[in-house]
């Protein structure tokens, strides 16, 4: 792992302090959808932290978290009145915002957990690790699913073998419809910086880079035309144990997929459904068979932990050790450039269902 | 009309229920013909990934709130109002859009309404608009009806430049219609009614784009009420059987008189018939008896009903209680199709005409059944609601 994030070196004598203090100072920067319902819930649930303020530019929001959450905790308009109050902030702002919000934090050495995706720009991502370093600050980048026993269990099998040579992996996730959001922001291009592949791809994206490495695009089609795609295919190719592994990804913002990674192997499949965070599904070769894998540390039937609150904990631990959290800036930093480079290359999907009638509609305009 | 109204260049047209499956195909006609800029009225943020993929303008509100309809009708050349919802949006929502259309000095009103004005049997004579409504029995096309009077009230008190436009049920990539029979058909809980003699009012959704599209200009449009259908109409069993043919399943036929009232209806119908049985029983009239003032009346009602004839009384006293019907029951084993939803649809006999937006639109219905079927299929494949 590149050292772009370490902060061995860099420990601020402020950050000495917090850590020797007890519970972090923490804040969350963006009080949308996803503070409501699962960073706060953590931050509140958790000891390990103290929750100091929360920052929205909007009155009303504030107003409604903290009448819901924490009426004693104050509300910051500007998050530049934060700077000398936290040890660390959530932040939870739309996506073309965590670069320069982000960076404003982390180079006057306040830790960062951003919500995924750090950017789906290169360039932006570098900045953020760059200030992480320069101010001794750890970055930690909220890809949740990553926490999920399912997801470790994936790359423990796939690390020991057990599927021997592989030879295809494919995810799809679709819904019909998508994330409803405080602001807006997942409208336009500007505020979103992406469509379906940014905001519900991205975990996957992740997720691929850490099961399999690192991939080269081989193809990517979308249906944008001029703002965020709602539907997306990829072809991706990867190098697992020395051979070549192709691979896709199907995305839909309009409709139902089979919501699920598929991995095929010469000695069966697993897959992974949406949502299924204990266990893994195999399917041996050649038999009818059908096994759940557990890790031996989960007995079936154990109750879903509060995943946030792990990845939270997760970035307070890298604080307060002087480590790299479980997803750190880098690895946010290389699904980011991964993401941009998909965008760069992106093909018009096919849509004879939009298109092959448009020429009628010229007549029923008016004359110009 | 105002002379500003009638020959304003209308530019940027706000759609509410852009999200929805005819408001999302307007927004994707406007943005790619480019004469159009749409500025979509959304509700949630959630459901509008189809139009995201356009660089079009947004604007979040609710109908019910008024401040938000305001900002959203402001700098609008021309409403299109596709949206619906409970009650309150119906009315107190469409009154906002108005007021703020008047307000704002729009261009034109294009209102969706429906056939469905005309209630679940539409009397023969609704071939044309023209025909007055007499009785609307389907809820939501009596709220639709209450809204046509709105926004004619509008036009006449107000000089707002208003279009009606009534669809029948609209059909196409993304139509909630076309899914609901292929599930159904899928499921085998749809069946082919009377062998699907009747017509089948159909609109593909261009082609009721096309219609919102000529409402926006056409100065012959103003204050007037058009049917929006296709052209041929096809009938029932043409429609079923290519969808059916699409999940490759075999399409039940039933016989309108074979189709089961349904549960609610029965109940209703039950209890009219058990009413008058209880009310001449000697069980319930003694305990009637009981009450002084009941007592009086109940004499007085036995004595005048004594004073008719024999054969009247013998008349009367079986209508009331309904002879001796005998009650026919069906072999449990043959399948039982409810006389509803999309049964009860195919009950209709008439078939809407689009003359008059012909006449007066230019309207044109340019895609034909096998065009709009190839188009659908190949959505649905995409979609996943075909699999094969």
């Amino acid at each position: 792992m590149s050292d772009t994030n370490s902060i061995s070196s860099t420990l601020t004598a402020e950050q000495e302090t917090a850590a020797a203090r007890g519970p972090l100072r923490i804040a969350i920067v963006g009080c949308g959808s996803i503070t409501e319902g699962a960073h706060l819930p953590a931050i509140l649930a958790s000891p390990e932290v103290l929750l100091v303020g929360l920052g929205d530019t909007s009155e009303s929001r504030l107003r409604s978290l903290k009448e819901e959450f924490c009426p004693d905790v104050p509300g910051f308009r500007d998050y530049k009145e934060l700077f000398d109050k936290v040890d660390a902030v959530v932040l939870a702002l739309p996506n073309f915002l965590h670069a320069p919000v982000g960076t404003e934090f982390l180079k006057r050495g306040i830790s960062v957990l951003c919500e995924k995706p750090l950017s789906v720009r290169r360039e932006e991502s570098v900045q953020l690790c760059a200030a992480a370093k320069s101010g001794g600050s750890v970055l930690a980048v909220g890809f949740v699913t990553r926490f999920f026993p399912s997801t470790l269990l994936t790359h423990h099998l796939l690390e020991t073998g057990f599927l021997g040579n592989l030879q295809s992996f494919d995810y799809e996730f679709g819904t019909a419809g998508g994330w409803e959001t405080a602001s807006g922001y997942n409208l336009s291009r500007e505020t979103s910086a992406g469509g379906v592949l940014a905001i519900s791809g991205s975990h996957f994206l992740d997720r691929m880079l850490f099961l399999f490495g690192d991939v080269d695009v081989v193809r990517f089609l979308d249906d944008s035309r001029g703002g965020l795609e709602a539907n997306c295919k990829a072809e991706f190719l990867a190098t697992f144990d020395g051979r070549r592994l192709p691979g896709t990804i199907t995305l839909s913002k309009t409709h139902r997929l089979s919501n699920r990674l598929r991995i095929v192997g010469e000695k069966g499949v697993i897959t992974v459904a949406e949502g299924q965070s204990l266990s893994v599904t195999f399917f041996p070769s050649g038999s009818d068979l059908r096994e759940e894998i557990f890790p031996a540390s989960i007995i079936p039937g154990t109750p879903e932990q509060d995943y946030f609150r792990l990845q939270l904990e997760d970035f307070v631990r890298a604080i307060k050790e002087c480590s790299e959290p479980h997803v750190s800036g880098e690895q946010g930093l290389k699904s980011a450039a991964l993401m941009e480079e998909c965008y760069a290359r992106a093909e018009r999907l096919d849509e004879p269902w939009c298109d092959a009638t448009m020429q009628y509609f010229r007549r029923a305009l008016p004359p110009q | 009309m105002t002379e500003t109204a009638s020959s304003k260049q209308i530019r940027r047209v706000l759609v509410t229920g852009a999200s929805g499956f005819i408001g999302g195909r307007l927004c994707e006609v406007m943005a790619i013909t480019g004469t159009y800029t749409p500025r979509a009225f959304i509700h949630s943020t959630a459901s509008a990934a189809r139009i995201t993929r356009f660089p079009i303008e947004f604007s979040i509100g609710d109908l019910r709130d008024s401040a938000s309809v305001d900002r959203a009708v402001e700098g609008c050349d021309a409403i299109v109002h596709l949206a619906r919802g409970e009650g309150s949006v119906m009315r107190a929502g469409l009154e906002n859009l108005l007021r703020a259309a008047v307000l704002h000095k729009v261009s034109r009103f294009v209102h969706m309404s429906t056939v469905a004005v005309y209630g679940n049997m539409p009397p023969p004579e609704s071939i044309t608009e023209d025909s007055p409504i007499r009785h609307c029995d389907n809820l939501y096309g009596r709220e639709k009806l209450g809204q046509e009077k709105r926004v004619l009230k509008y036009a006449r008190n107000h000089g707002l430049p208003a279009v009606i436009l009534r669809p029948p049920n609209v059909w196409g990539p993304y139509s909630h219609f076309s899914l609901e029979m292929i599930q159904k058909i899928s499921k085998g809980t749809l069946a082919l009614v009377s062998n699907g003699q009747n017509p089948c009012n159909l609109v593909h959704v261009d082609n009721l784009v096309e219609a919102i599209l000529l409402s926006l200009w056409k100065p012959e449009a103003v204050n007037e009420v058009f049917f929006v259908t296709d052209d041929p109409v096809i009938s029932w069993k043409q429609c079923l059987e290519d969808q059916a043919a699409l999940v490759n399943t075999h399409l039940p036929g039933v016989a309108e008189e074979d189709l089961v009232v349904p549960a609610a209806e029965r109940v209703w119908r039950e209890s009219f018939k058990v009413v008058p049985r209880v009310f001449v029983s000697g069980e319930f009239r003694q305990q009637l008896r009981r009450i002084p003032l009941l007592r009086i009346v109940e004499e007085k009602l036995f004595a005048g009903f004594q004073s008719l004839s024999a054969e009247t009384q013998h008349s009367l006293r079986s209508r009331l209680t309904g002879g001796n019907t005998a009650v026919l029951v069906r072999p449990a084993t043959a399948p039982r199709f409810v006389r509803n939803g999309l049964h009860f649809t195919q009950m209709r006999r008439v078939a809407h005409s689009s003359e008059k937006a012909r006449r007066l639109l230019g309207y044109t219905a340019p895609v034909k059944y096998a065009e709009g079927m190839a188009n659908l299929q190949a959505w649905l494949r995409f979609a996943r609601h075909l699999t094969s």
